[in-house]
This record gives C-alpha cells, structure tokens and sequence, in this order.
C-alpha cells in the first residue's frame, strides 16, 4: 500500500518542474467558454434579454441582434461591436464608464477572434442536454496510480495534458477518517478502524464503505445538506420569530436518506406529496419542504403581501436546488442575463399559487400527529359523539337534556384532545377557490398585470404536452430526463460536499452569469450516470472509490501555489468541517454523544445573553437535560434569529432562506468556541477522563489512547512526547493550584470518580482540551 | 501621529508581510467571495478603498423602535397650531399604518423648540444636552423609507432590503476597509436596554459574504465577547502552555502534509489568545477617569447606552471600523408613560442624548471626530397624528411613519452645524431634498472611500451591492 519512496521522490520533482503554465497554442475560440462570459458580464445588463432596459435597440446575446447592428461575421474591421469597445474616447467606448471597465487587451483580442471565425453563438452550455461522453484513455501506467473509474480517466485525463500526475493512495488511517466524515459526519469507531486496518482481502475499502453507507448516521449527516437547502428552521422568522413546530419534516429527509429514497421520487414527494393519489403520511409530511417560508405576524402586516412572499421564495428555492437558476431577478423585470422573461417567472409562480396556507399565525393547514392512548381516546370520544348526535336526531330542543349535556362535553373534550405533534403541510385549495395568479409589476404584490398562466420559462426544456399543468407535473418535469439542469446541479453538488469544490463552483449557480465547469464531459458523464437511476448511495460510493478521492492530501508549496483550490485533484481532499460536524466529532471522541436518533429538536447549553427578542421574549433557552444534552447537532433548535451561537461561528446559516454553499472560514472567534464554550469543555473533561480509564498505565500510552480517539491515525513518537510534556508542565501548575484543579476538571461534567486525582484529571483535561483544537481535528483530509 | 494609531500601523504592516510571505496577499484581495473557502490569506487586513475617504471608521447609534423626530428635530408651527383637527383624508388615502386605522388627530409637538447653536439648528427641549454639540452635527428632516414595520425597516436601512439575507453596512464597510485592529473584532455590536432591535442579527449579519465580516455582539455586562473567558479554573498560564503545545503539534502536521492553511490556524489562535485579553481590556471602563464616566453617565457594569457610547470610543480608538448601538425603547405608541412625548420622551431623550454628546466632545478631544463618522437616529419616523389604539388614553403616542424623518450625522467629513432637507407643513410629505435610506447607505460608504455602485460582491450570478439598484450621494451634506 505505501509507495516506494524512490519513484514518489521523483514523482515530486516532476510536478515541481512542470509548474509552470503549460504553453498554449491559440486554440479556437469558444462561444461559451470564451465569448459568452465577456458578453454577459460586460453587456447583457443593457443589450441583453431585458426589453425594457435594452439600449440603442441592441441585443447582443443572440446572433440575430448582435449581426443585425453590431457585428458583421468575418470582419473585424466593419464591426462597430469592436470598435466601441476598443474605443479610447472616452464618449465612445463600450461599456460607457459609469457601468463598468473597459475590456481588457485580451478580452478585445478573444472578441476580434471570434467575429473573425463568423462570430457564431451557441446555446449556454447548461441548458443543452447532457450526452454521455466517451471516457478518455489516459496514458498513465504506474502501478500505485491506478484508474479506478471513469472519474480517474478524465480528471488523470485532464492532469497528464496539464503536465501533472496525481499522488498515491492515503494511508489506511487517513482513508478510513476521511469516508466516515464525508458518509456519517463522525469519525470511525476504534472497532471499524480496526476492521479495515485489519482487512486484507480485496475490496476491503468498498466494503468499509458500504458499513458507513448502511449506517444510520449517514442520513443525519447528508439530511444536514438537504436541510440548508430547504430552510428548515425551528421558528418562522420575521421579527417575533416564534417557534414552529416542523420537525417531522426533519426525519422525513433523515429517513429518506437512509432508506435511499430515489432522487426523483424524493423530489416529487416533498413538491407535490399531496398531489400523488392516496399520499401516504409520509408523503403528505415531504411537503413541509415549501412550508419551512417564513410566516410573519408582525402588527400592521398584510397576510396576502407576505403569502406572495412565500410563494416567490418557492419558485425561487425551486429553481435554484434543482436548476441552479436564480429566478429571482425576474421577479421584478425580465432577466437581464439568463433567457427569462418577466411572465415566465409567474408562470411558475402560478404553479406554487394554489395551496391553502397563507401566513397565517396557527401555520394551517397542518398535519396532526397523535399518540396511540391519544388516538383510542379520540375514537371514543368521535364514537360517542356520533352514538349521541344519533340519539338526539328529530328530538325537539327542550327534549333530552341529559344528552344534549352529554353531547356538549363529549364535544369540548374531543376539542381539547391536542395532538402530539403536528407538522405545517401543502394542502391544494378546493375548485372553487383558486387563485388568479397576474403579473406583478416590479414584483409589487398590489401592482398586478395581465392574467398569467401556468408555465414553464421557455429555454428550458419542454413541457410535456398533454400533462395537466398542475404542481405535481411541474415537479415531474424537473426530474425528467429531458431536463439539462437538474442532474448535472444535484450531481455537482454530491461532488462539491465530496471533494470540497464543484466542478461547477458557483454550484448555486448554472446560468450565464455562473462559472463554467472545471471539468465539462465529467460533469456530463456523471450527471447522465447519476440520472440513470437517481440512486443517491450508488453515486456517492461511486465518487467516493475513485482514485482521485483516495489519494493522500499531501501538497508540496509548489503544487498549491499552481492550484490552491485543488480544482485539478492533484491530491485528495482537505476541507474543513461543518459547524454539526465540529460539535459531534467532539462530543463523539469524549464519548459523550447520544445515539438517539429523530424526534423534536433540543436545546443544548448556550450561553446566556440576557437580551429579549423585539416583542418577544428571552432569547435564552433552558438547556435539555439527559442525553438531549448531547444530541448531534442537526437536532439543535434551529432559532433564524437567534442561531445557535457556537454553530454560527461556524459558519452555519440561520436558513432564513435556501443555503446552496456554506463559506468556510478561518476565524479567531471559532478558536474561542473549541477552546472555551462550555460544551467543548465538558467534551475535554470526558475525553481526559476516558484516556485515564481506558488508556492505560503511563503517561504515553494515555496520551496515545487520546489522540487515535481523536485523530483515529496512530501519534507519532514526537507527538506522544509532546502531548506528555504538556501533561506533565500542567499536572505541576494544579498540583500547586488543587482549587483550580478541582474546578477546570469537574465544572460542568461533574465529580471525579471515586480515587481520581484532580491535579491528573485537570493535567488530561488540558491534554484533551489541545486535542480537540488540532488543525488535524477540524479538518476532513 | 496618534501613538495606538502608529503602533497599530505597525503591526498591521507586519501582518501584511507575513501574509505576503506566504504569496498568497493577492488571492484573497483579489477574490472575498465565500467561494474562495480556504482563504488563506487573512480577508480582515486593511485595504485601501476606492479613494482616500473622509472617514476611516463608523459610529452608528441605532434608536430602536423610531423616535418621535417631530418632537425632537423638525418643529411643524403648522401641525401644532391644527392639533386635534382630524387628519386630512389625502394624507391616509392608499395608506396603511401599523395601528392606527379610521381617522386620527393631528398632534402637534407639545415640545419647546428653538434653534440652537451658532449654526441654528432646531432642536426640542426633550434632547438639551444635544444643544451643546449642535454646531457639531447636520440634521437630515427630509429621510425618507420604505417601510413602515421595525424589522423590515431595519434591515432596509442597514442591508439594503427588507428581509433578511444580505450582508449589513458594517459587513460591507470591512469587507471594503478591513480592519485595522489585529486584537479585536472589525465590526462591534453593542446592544443596551436589554432587547434586540427588531430586525435581529440581520442587522449586523454578514448576508452571504463570508462570516468573517459580520459583526461581532459584545456585552458590557459578563463575558465582553461569547467563549471570551477561559474556562473557570484555567489560568493565564496554563492556557499558554496547552497553546505552546497545539502551535508544535500543528507545526508537526504542516511539516508532514504541507498544507498553508494550517499556518493561518496557528496564527488565528495566537490572535484568539491576544484577543482574550484585548478585549477583556478595551470593555473594562473602570479604569477611565471619574470625570468622563460622569460626562456620559456610565457606570461600570450598567449595560447602559451611556456605556456602551463610552465603549465606542474605547474600541475606534483601538482600530475596530464600525461599532453599532442598538438602544430599546423609542417605540412611542403612547401604551405607558415611558412612550408619553412629553414626560417620557424628555427622560429618554435627556439620557440618552447626554452619552451622544458626550461621545461627540470626547472624539473631538481626542482628534477622532475628524474621520469617525457618527449617525444617530432610528428606523423611520412616526406620525404627524395621535396613535389610533391609544387616542383615549392619558398618554400622548404616535404611530409608526416611513414618509418623512428626520436623522442627525456628525464628524468624518459630514458638515458641521447644518441642517439639510424640509418636511411639508404638517410633516407628512419631504418637501425638499428627499434622503431615502438607499441615498444614505450611499452617502456613508462616499464618506469611506467608495463609490457605491462599485463595492459590490458577486453571488448567485449577480453583482450585489448595498445600494441594491438605488442610491445617491448626498453632496450637500459634505463639508
């Protein structure tokens, strides 16, 4: 498994060496690749698809209007396009001053190349239907660089024309941390380091990989991602932001991942559950998905303003988790970059227009959980109410009052009967009461056009002709197969949560104005793959076993400084953890993580602020007591405007609205959480209390015991001495200080057990304290 | 030049080298985007702005809840003189307000008003300690929003747009200038009378720049900055020992896989461990003279307004860029005693406005109030009429109005003792000089250094910006 150190020595030369930029010859220029992005970010704005805004009657993003005016194919000479922007008056050049720069000499260069070649246009990229690419045969015969799948052909394929080669395979150690992070959200246990350590056979990293695919923690950690996406939060937002109750919505994507539900069927559940004939349960409680919009009670407030609020983030989060479409800009006026008019975006709007809710404060309709004795009782009481209904039919009103006593508190218990959970659902408003949905001029709910009715934008794909234009078919044509967008935008984002860049990195974004893909047949031949069957589990484990994934995250200055960002997979992944995945991995190594899986969410200990929410009330919590304590992180309290701080500074959003791509910053405030929130604190009490226990009778061995809790890798000599010196430096200042001692090993975990020291307890605890704030700890690599 | 101004530079130069040491300065400059995930260059180092500006950091002094500026800043003869006619119908037709519906009266001010200063600049009785510094200030009576509830409002004013998401004016103001302080937060939010403003962390929140931008909550009372303390029981020395440890033990790891972001990790926990202790310092007021404690009225421990004014001046003067005061408790509907325009409001305004001046004086003393711009005002205003709920009651209140405010700016190259803007007779329409909020958010970043259609990031395909589509300077206010 380990390389030779000869070749890999030499292996390192060789990319030194070929750090520099490849030379190029003049390849031909590319519309899409080259042309469209100096268009669309330096012209659409006035002489794109936005009629009302289009200057000098020019359109420049299709051929017609760009030849039509501006452009004569062929000669550079004779096209005005060129001159303008090539212009050195100030009163001529294109863009004019006050809207952006001039273009660059290369810019002006790449513009005069391709009105030479017959200025030709083609359809964005995105928007034309993925093929299945031929896999390319890179020449790389290394034994330790195998190609495992088609994903190493075109990424090796890609590194050999770039004069680079990828690196050997991690250590088994490394590989086994880095698929429980990306598959579960936690580290491995010391039993399944253990296994595949100890495996021998072949595929024994797939099989390592299915246990972690079959594990119920992989649905808690990738329902994490589906959670951003779909706002989900625990309170409705707006300025009172007061609790809702939608966790039910929660354990639906958890299970939903577990059971690997089918990527179309888990889309058209959550967009048109209600619509399917019989919806299971299940089913019904999937449509919570357009329920996590914000409701706002605010005084004053006009219900109708803020469901057309909803109703525009539904389009908007529609399109942007399955098209990567930004929508939104043609809420207002016709899109100014992407082919979208005004109409389109109601047209869709009208799709999402016709459920019953309507900001309302009780979040009706809802879908009502009951208990089992909860359930018996309420059959009693509907029974009893029916038997008395019955009784007391044709009997005149001053008849029978014992009954009618008796039917009035029959009634009033049935009424008091709440059930034991409920969950905000989409419920289809009956004939009668359909909505109109118009135009909205500028976006202003009160400054309403024509009529507008349902449809689709037409640069997507069609339609389907004969299907009724109902909720439940919009969500079928976003999982067609003949839909461009939606399997390259899911596939993408898998790879981005995988190896910590998109092929696409604006993976919010596949329009005009997004980034092209680093890797374009790739990314089509993985869209395709994954389309074939929409199975999450498959898909993941098929980036997940490439070769590319599997290699050693080892970057030398050289390589990083030629692409920093690891766009080329010239080494493995190195990402820093999610704020959920910082808070479990800590708790889980202090052993103090709680298995229990779903149910209303928690409220872990926070800090106190003592500050009251505008009109409502404290924004402090009363921490859960028991295991609630130490529940993963996905089951925090999801409070939009008042996020759970040590999260926060993690960088988790507060879902006010969908989060395609968390930022992942570096921060010092980040350092104070792991080092002084309470909670990590605690979790170092476990942990040291757990290398004292288990680790065994010396310093080293404690000390060694800890850090593979931690870091699952063995320590090196160096570190186990490390780590020890500490021990031993601390262990000298508590010994002095038995006050201090006592108070950073038990506060807030509790008394030592029986016989401990608390000089050596605090001694660990400081041990553990550095361990949980290693570089190594909060990264995936 | 200033010593903590020149000591400041001083490391901030030496941060800069090592930054630049690494060939990686330009990277993160050059891109701030949330994209850029692994930045390993720090994207808090000072940047030059667009041009030299005429203010290097912001005060904005946030009055919760919109105060009733036609009792404090703009006096309507008029309005007093009809006081109880019913409201003319042009003025409500097509109108929604938050609590008043029917036809209310007009109420004019039963504050005294006269100008004060050299300058004359009109100003009530309710806020006399603000006639010290009026000579000092440029009153806006002609602001204009759009909206009329607080939280959208806020977050209007501060980011742009009403509803949540996008980065706050202190994120945009780092994001451009970063920070000059290598021990503390760019961005401070200091909240007093125990209540969040309406609009939440939105106000300070950093939308979808990356969350290093967005400001940072500090209390005067407890833990100045959440996770600040060390756990009890801990030490100075102690943490410094498991600190030296954790630097080694990285160190170790970047030696073996080489990976840059390590160092930065290393260097964000020696800044976290200055950190602790700057900041632990810079909020303690105990140690300032008795003297300008009472010039604001602070108290150490009060979590008042006064002392978070005083902390202000504390943190620009350590090189935080943009300190944000949220004060509860200018919601004057007229339901207690403390929302009565006349008793209520001299007490709130008469405290309040004593810290404001005070604040005013000491940055002038220092030399700060040349390049510190300092807002003070709320959300909107509020109604030429008597709140509907409360039009029987003892208590005098007024509704909730975004047409027409009036709001105050001194220092950083805003005029002084001016007054720009005019509001109709009744004060219900701007008659001259309209300010909307997107022409203010331009105004402040001008002051900076920006041109405001150019600060802008990019996300979701579009070129954001704080002005959204709007948005311009108000030159007239530039001295």
């Amino acid at each position: 498994m380990t390389p030779p150190a000869g070749p890999l020595r030499l292996l390192a030369a060789f990319i030194v060496l070929s750090a520099t930029p490849a030379a190029r010859g003049q390849a031909p220029v590319d519309f899409n690749r080259d042309v469209r992005p100096i268009l669309s970010n330096n012209c659409f704005a006035c002489h794109g698809p936005d009629e009302k805004v289009r200057k000098g009657k020019l359109r420049l993003d299709t051929r017609d209007g760009a030849v039509e005016a501006a452009v004569v194919p062929g000669k550079p000479a004779d096209s005005e396009l060129l001159r303008r922007v090539a212009s050195k008056d100030a009163d001529e050049v294109m863009p004019p001053a006050k809207h952006g720069k001039p273009l660059t000499a290369r810019e002006v260069d790449v513009l005069t190349r391709w009105v030479k070649d017959g200025a030709k246009y083609a359809t964005h990229w995105a928007y034309v239907k993925p093929v299945r690419p031929v896999v390319p045969k890179p020449d790389l015969k290394i034994e330790f660089l195998p190609l495992r799948n088609p994903i190493d052909a075109f990424l090796v394929d890609r590194l050999i024309r770039e004069k680079m080669l990828p690196l050997p395979e991690a250590n088994r150690y490394a590989l086994v941390r880095r698929v429980a992070l990306d598959l579960t959200g936690l580290p491995p246990t010391p039993e399944e380091v253990a296994a595949f350590v100890a495996d021998e056979e072949p595929a024994a990293y797939e099989r390592m990989v299915d246990r972690m695919l079959a594990k119920p923690a992989f649905g808690e950690h990738w329902a994490r991602l589906w959670l951003d996406l779909a706002r989900y939060a625990d309170s409705a937002g707006y300025a009172d932001d007061p609790p809702r109750t939608i966790w039910k919505y929660r354990d639906y994507v958890i299970q939903s991942f577990n059971a690997n539900k089918r990527f179309d069927t888990f889309t058209v559940e959550q967009l048109a559950g209600d619509l399917l004939p019989n919806p299971t349960t299940e089913q019904l409680v999937a449509t919570a998905f357009h329920r996590n919009t914000m409701t706002n009670s605010e005084g004053g407030t006009n219900d109708e303003e803020f469901r057309n609020v909803a109703v525009v983030d539904r389009v908007n989060t529609t399109y942007t988790v399955w098209m990567g479409t930004s929508m939104a800009c043609a809420q207002c006026h016709t899109h100014k970059y992407d082919p979208i008019a005004q109409t389109e975006f109601f047209g869709s709007f009208a799709f999402f227009n016709q459920t019953a809710d309507a900001d309302r404060g009780d979040e009706s309709p809802t879908l009502p959980f009951w208990a089992d004795d909860q359930t018996a009782k309420r059959k009693a009481l509907e029974a009893r109410v029916a038997e008395l209904e019955a009784a007391l039919k044709g009997k005149k009103p001053d008849e029978a009052k014992a009954e009618r006593d008796q039917l009035a508190a029959a009634r009033k218990d049935l009424a008091a009967l709440k059930p034991a959970t409920t969950v905000p659902v989409m419920r289809e408003l009956p004939a009668g009461q359909r909505r109109k949905t118009r135009l909205q001029y500028r976006g202003n709910f009160l400054d309403l056009g024509p009529d507008v009715a349902e449809h689709t934008p037409a640069a997507f794909h069609a339609f389907p002709k004969d299907a009724p234009k109902t909720r439940l078919e919009f969500a079928r044509w976003l999982v067609s197969s003949e839909n461009p967008l939606t399997a390259r935008v899911v596939a993408n984002r898998f790879w981005e949560q995988i190896f910590g860049t998109g092929l696409v990195r604006t993976s919010e974004e596949f329009g005009t104005q997004g980034e092209l893909p680093s890797h374009p047949e790739l990314l089509d031949w993985l869209a395709v793959d994954l389309q074939s069957d929409w199975d999450m589990k498959r898909f993941l484990k098929l980036l997940v076993t490439s070769a590319a994934y599997r290699q050693s995250a080892k970057v030398s200055a050289a390589l990083f400084e030629r692409d920093p960002e690891n766009r080329l997979l010239a080494r493995g992944p190195r990402v820093r953890l999610t704020a959920e995945m910082v808070r479990d991995q800590a708790l889980f190594a202090a052993g103090l993580l709680s298995p229990k899986m779903l149910g209303p969410s928690v409220r872990p200990v926070q800090p106190n602020l003592g500050v009251n929410a505008a009109f409502g009330g404290s924004i402090d919590w009363q921490p859960s007591t028991g295991e609630d304590k130490f529940r993963r992180g996905l089951y925090t309290t999801w409070r939009r405007s008042n996020p759970y701080p040590s999260m926060s500074t993690f960088d988790a959003p507060n879902r006010d609205t969908c989060v395609v791509r968390r930022a992942r910053t570096n921060t010092p405030l980040q350092a104070l959480v792991t080092m002084n929130d309470p909670v990590y604190v605690e979790a170092a009490q476990a942990l040291a209390r757990r290398m004292m226990k288990d680790g065994g009778a010396t310093a080293a061995e404690k000390a060694a015991f800890g850090f593979r809790l931690c870091l699952v890798r063995p320590a090196t000599d160096a570190e186990v001495a490390r780590l020890v010196k500490l021990y031993e430096d601390a262990k000298a200042r508590f010994a002095a200080d038995p006050k201090k001692a006592a108070e950073f090993a038990t506060n807030p975990l509790g008394p030592l057990p029986k016989g401990a020291d608390a000089a050596d307890a605090a001694a660990w605890t400081a041990v553990a304290n550095v361990l949980l704030n290693l570089d190594e700890m909060l990264m995936k690599r | 030049m200033h010593p903590t101004l020149a000591r400041l530079q001083a490391t901030t130069r030496r941060h800069f080298l090592r930054a630049s040491s690494l060939g990686l300065g330009a990277l993160a400059l050059s891109d701030l985007g949330g994209a850029r995930a692994d930045a390993t260059a720090d994207p808090l180092a000072p940047r030059k702005p667009h041009f030299p500006g005429t203010a290097k950091r912001v005060i904005y002094l946030h009055m919760s809840g919109a105060p009733p500026h036609l009792d404090l800043l703009d006096y309507k003869p008029e309005l007093v003189k009809r006081t109880g006619e019913n409201c003319p119908d042009e003025f409500l037709k097509g109108k929604r307000f938050a609590f008043t519906s029917g036809v209310p009266k007009l109420m004019g001010t039963p504050q005294p008003f006269k100008p004060r200063g050299k300058a004359g600049v009109w100003m009530s009785d309710a806020i006399r300690p603000l006639h010290e510094v009026a000579d000092d200030l440029t009153v806006i009576r002609s602001m204009k929003t759009d909206e009329f509830n607080h939280a959208p409002a806020e977050l209007l004013l501060y980011t742009g747009f009403a509803r949540q998401g996008r980065p706050s004016l202190g994120a945009w103001t780092c994001y451009g200038l970063g920070s000059e302080s290598r021990n503390l937060p760019g961005f401070v939010v200091l909240i007093s009378s125990g209540v969040q403003p309406s609009g939440g962390q939105g106000c300070w929140g950093s939308g979808f720049l990356p969350s290093v931008f967005q400001g940072v909550q500090c209390r005067s009372k407890g833990e100045p900055v959440l996770y600040l303390s060390d756990p009890p029981g801990l030490d100075r020395d102690t943490r410094r020992l498991g600190l030296d440890a954790l630097k080694d033990l990285n160190e170790l790891q970047e030696a073996e896989l080489g990976h840059p972001e390590t160092r930065t990790r290393i260097a964000q926990y020696e800044l976290a461990f200055r950190m602790q202790l700057a900041a632990a310092e810079v909020m303690d007021i105990s140690r300032e003279p008795t003297k300008v404690l009472d010039a604001y009225g602070a108290k150490p421990g009060a979590g008042s307004f006064a002392n978070n004014c005083l902390l202000a001046r504390r943190l620009v003067e350590q090189g935080v860029r943009y300190v944000q005061l949220f004060d509860w408790g200018w919601d004057f509907h007229g339901t207690n005693p403390n929302e009565d325009i006349r008793d209520g409001l001299t007490r709130k305004g008469t405290v309040t406005t004593q810290a404001v001046a005070a604040l005013l004086k000491d940055l002038k003393g220092r030399g700060l109030l040349q390049d510190t711009l300092v807002v003070w005002g709320g959300e909107f205003g509020r109604t030429p009429f008597r709140e509907g709920r409360t039009a029987g009651g003892q208590v005098l209140g007024r509704d909730h109005y975004p047409d027409c405010f009036s709001l105050v700016l001194a220092g950083g190259g805003i005029k002084a003792g001016h007054t720009h803007g005019e509001s109709d007779d009744l004060g219900f329409k701007v008659a001259k000089d309209l300010v909307h909020v997107h022409d203010l958010q331009a105004t402040v970043q001008h002051c900076l250094g920006f041109d405001h259609t150019r600060l802008t990031h990019r996300f979701q395909g579009r070129d954001y910006r704080l002005t959204d589509v709007h948005g311009k300077v108000v030159k007239d206010i530039l001295a």
